[in-house]
């Protein structure tokens, strides 16, 4: 039977033309308006850092009307790939071109020197060129406002489940224990000044058998809030599922089935897109290296559950409005690490080359920073 | 013993340790004891993760639309059959390579799923929670380990003796054998060769059909893309890793469940039992080692080696 090979062949070149191809969005385009693609990570609905970047994507839209046109191609994980996609946009013409994770950083920085005539804008990465820009969300504040929301409520013993050691993640972990300290401080609670928040580390974005088994060690283990870090929000369900309180990370982890979700801290990505191509528009663009938390609505909260007290929330809202004034007291000092060297002093805040670059953990994190 | 070398550990930590290990093993064991019977039988198929995938979905949906749980776990069964047949008919009846067929049907299902449970993302459904057996549950330890888990966890506990007893002792256990040992000889005496093949091919894919409902309905509820992360492969490697036998599968498989949980365990106290790298490159090491502990000995070879028609295409007529 000599047509089995080929057969098999075929079925297989079929399968890798369908697999192999990012699904893409286009809209044709008409009259002047300014062409923006989004190089996006995971699809659209991945619960987590996508589709936090596509409802930016939405909101910008919102906000703009018919001046915008948007791309964006989603599945895009590695450099080469970023680098092949991004390029591919440069060449059609795009204005401005987004890239949406720290892994496109070389690829974009590449392509930046390639096409100076076009706008790059690069998420949570720290290189420049004329034509290429910065851009990331205080995740921080938002954090820092969790972690005092738990405090208040009386947890002291957190267990988070975290990702990936990168200095965005250790400040996100550093900041919320800062404001859980504040909150057992405010509400009285005793608590173990070298260990009030446990951090395990998935070495994965996204794992959802290993959140949940993550998770369920950390409940065994007698920890009273799991904390979760991960794109998707099964450490929060395993924890709901197992009666423990929760705190969602990225999007509404309510909204996917946690229920028992105290709040979440949300990425919002849509006033800094909507900010980025109104000053295309003008012609005000500057490579700058742009970083905004409440005041500028690049992070907020989640509607709180319904086990958080009245009390407690009023004081979340006052701190977030403070902070929504530019007082952001997420890293003032006194500030010292695991070892109890004084690492912020009083009366300073880290500076933010500090924040971008962050490899220590506070005092009252228990747990360690792998190499 | 001083509590510390556990990393802290007492009996209700390692009740709970237990119970996680155990739930945690239920996909990878299902999906194993599955392939198992498909390669005893002489179909290697590589599709475990595509199988996975499908029956997490069809299952997650089914589950979602009628809130019956023997509807969504039929679902999930017949997805996982359904794609198993698509790979009996290449391997079984057009004898194209096994192999490339099973990898097809692995891309197949995460490229499918992707497309087909866009909607689904993010959507709730139905939970199927623990079903704790009354008086044994509260047993120390075991109790929380063995009795107190979703219905599937009980499956994949218990398939593993009778899978064991049907291969040893029963008339269809000694038929799978002889077709995936000397199919010429079993067509000789009168087996339905190819029958036999697609029965069997089509349970694994049940079972790994009903272990991807188990992740999308018990352990982590709610669909997602690429939900199974690799839970195929690992339980493939289990499958050679227990030399086609069920009991081992079953060792073998809570030995794993039981590295990650101690590990997460250990994390908690500061510590580390093995770096993350070295547990997630544990089951195929183990199973590269095993292999080349079979291979290395003739009397290990002929009592733990691989099915001698294994992958092999047979034909009536030669």
């Amino acid at each position: 039977m000599t047509f089995r090979k080929p057969c098999a062949a075929l079925l297989a070149l079929c399968l890798f033309f369908v697999l192999a191809l990012p699904a893409q969005a286009a809209a044709p385009g008409a009259g002047k308006k300014i062409r923006a693609a989004f190089v996006l990570l995971e699809t659209i609905n991945d619960q987590g850092w996508t589709t936090a970047h596509h409802d930016g994507i939405e909101y910008m839209k919102k906000q703009l009307g018919d001046q915008v046109e948007v791309s964006y191609t989603e599945n895009v994980h590695s450099p080469a790939d970023a680098e092949r996609v991004i390029r591919n946009y440069a060449r059609q013409g795009f204005d401005v071109i987004f890239g949406t994770t720290f892994t496109y950083m070389e690829a974009m920085y590449k392509v930046a020197g390639e096409f100076p005539q076009v706008t790059f804008m690069h998420c949570s990465g720290f290189k420049t060129r004329p034509n290429m820009g910065t851009y990331m969300v205080r995740v921080e504040q938002g954090e820092y406002l969790a972690g005092y929301l738990a405090g208040l409520m009386g947890y002291k013993n957190v267990g988070t489940v975290a990702t990936q050691p990168i200095p965005e993640v250790v400040r996100g972990i550093d900041a919320f224990t800062l404001g859980l300290l504040r909150g057992l401080k405010e509400s009285k609670t005793p608590y173990d000044a070298d260990k009030v928040n446990t951090v395990v580390w998935l070495k994965s974005w996204r794992d959802a058998v290993n959140e949940t088994t993550l998770a369920e060690v950390l409940i065994g283990r007698k920890h009273d809030l799991i904390r979760q870090m991960a794109d998707t929000s099964d450490s929060s369900k395993a924890a709901c599922m197992k009666g423990v309180a929760a705190i969602g990370y990225g999007t509404d982890a309510a909204k996917y089935g946690a229920a028992c979700a105290l709040t979440s801290t949300t990425f919002q990505w849509g006033p800094l897109y909507t900010d980025i191509v109104r000053k295309i528009m003008g012609g005000v663009w500057k490579n700058d290296q742009m970083f905004v938390g409440f005041e500028g609505d690049g992070v907020g909260l989640s509607p709180f559950g319904k086990a958080v007290p009245k009390a407690v929330r009023a004081k979340v809202l006052s701190l977030k409005a403070k902070m929504g004034k530019g007082d952001d007291m997420s890293f003032a000092g006194p500030i010292v690490d695991q070892a109890g060297a004084v690492r912020v002093k009083q009366g300073e805040k880290a500076p933010d080359k500090e924040l971008l670059s962050m490899r220590w953990f506070v005092r009252g994190v228990s747990g360690k920073l792998p190499e | 013993m001083s509590a510390d070398v556990f990393g802290g550990l007492d009996l209700q930590n390692l009740a709970s340790l237990g119970q996680i290990a155990v739930k945690s093993s239920t996909a990878v064991l299902l999906a194993a004891y599955g392939e198992i019977v498909a390669e005893r039988a002489g179909v290697l198929n590589l599709g475990l993760e595509g199988m996975l995938l499908l029956g997490a979905l069809a299952g997650f949906a089914a589950g979602a639309a009628t809130g019956d749980p023997l509807l969504a776990l039929g679902a999930a069964a017949c997805a996982g059959a359904l794609a198993a047949l698509l790979h009996a008919f290449f391997a079984v009846t057009l004898g194209v390579n096994q192999v490339l067929s099973g990898l097809a049907l692995s891309l197949l299902g995460a490229g499918l799923t992707g497309v087909l449970g866009r909607d689904l993302l993010g959507a709730p459904g139905l939970v199927l929670g623990s079903l704790p057996i009354a008086a044994l549950a509260d047993l120390p330890v075991l109790g929380q380990a063995l009795f107190n888990q979703p219905l599937l966890t009980y499956l994949a506990l218990l398939l593993a003796p009778v899978l064991s007893w049907a291969f040893a002792s029963t008339r269809l256990g000694l038929v799978v054998r002889a077709c995936g040992e000397n199919a010429s000889a079993a067509y000789a005496s009168g087996v339905p060769v190819r029958l036999v093949r697609f029965g069997c091919t089509c349970f694994g894919g049940a079972l790994a059909g009903l272990g991807g409902a188990f992740l999308s309905l018990s352990y982590t509820p709610g669909w997602k893309e690429g939900l199974s992360a690799g839970q195929g492969w690992i339980a493939i490697a289990m499958v050679i890793f227990a030399t086609w036998r069920p009991l081992r599968a079953l060792c073998g498989g809570l030995l794993f469940g039981a590295l990650t949980a101690a590990q997460f365990s250990f994390q908690t106290q500061g510590a580390e039992l093995v770096p993350v790298w070295g547990l997630r490159a544990a089951p195929y090491l183990l199973t590269i080692a095993v292999l080349t502990l079979v291979q290395a000995s003739a009397r290990l070879r002929r009592y733990s080696g691989p099915p001698a028609n294994l992958g092999r295409f047979f034909h009536p007529e030669g």
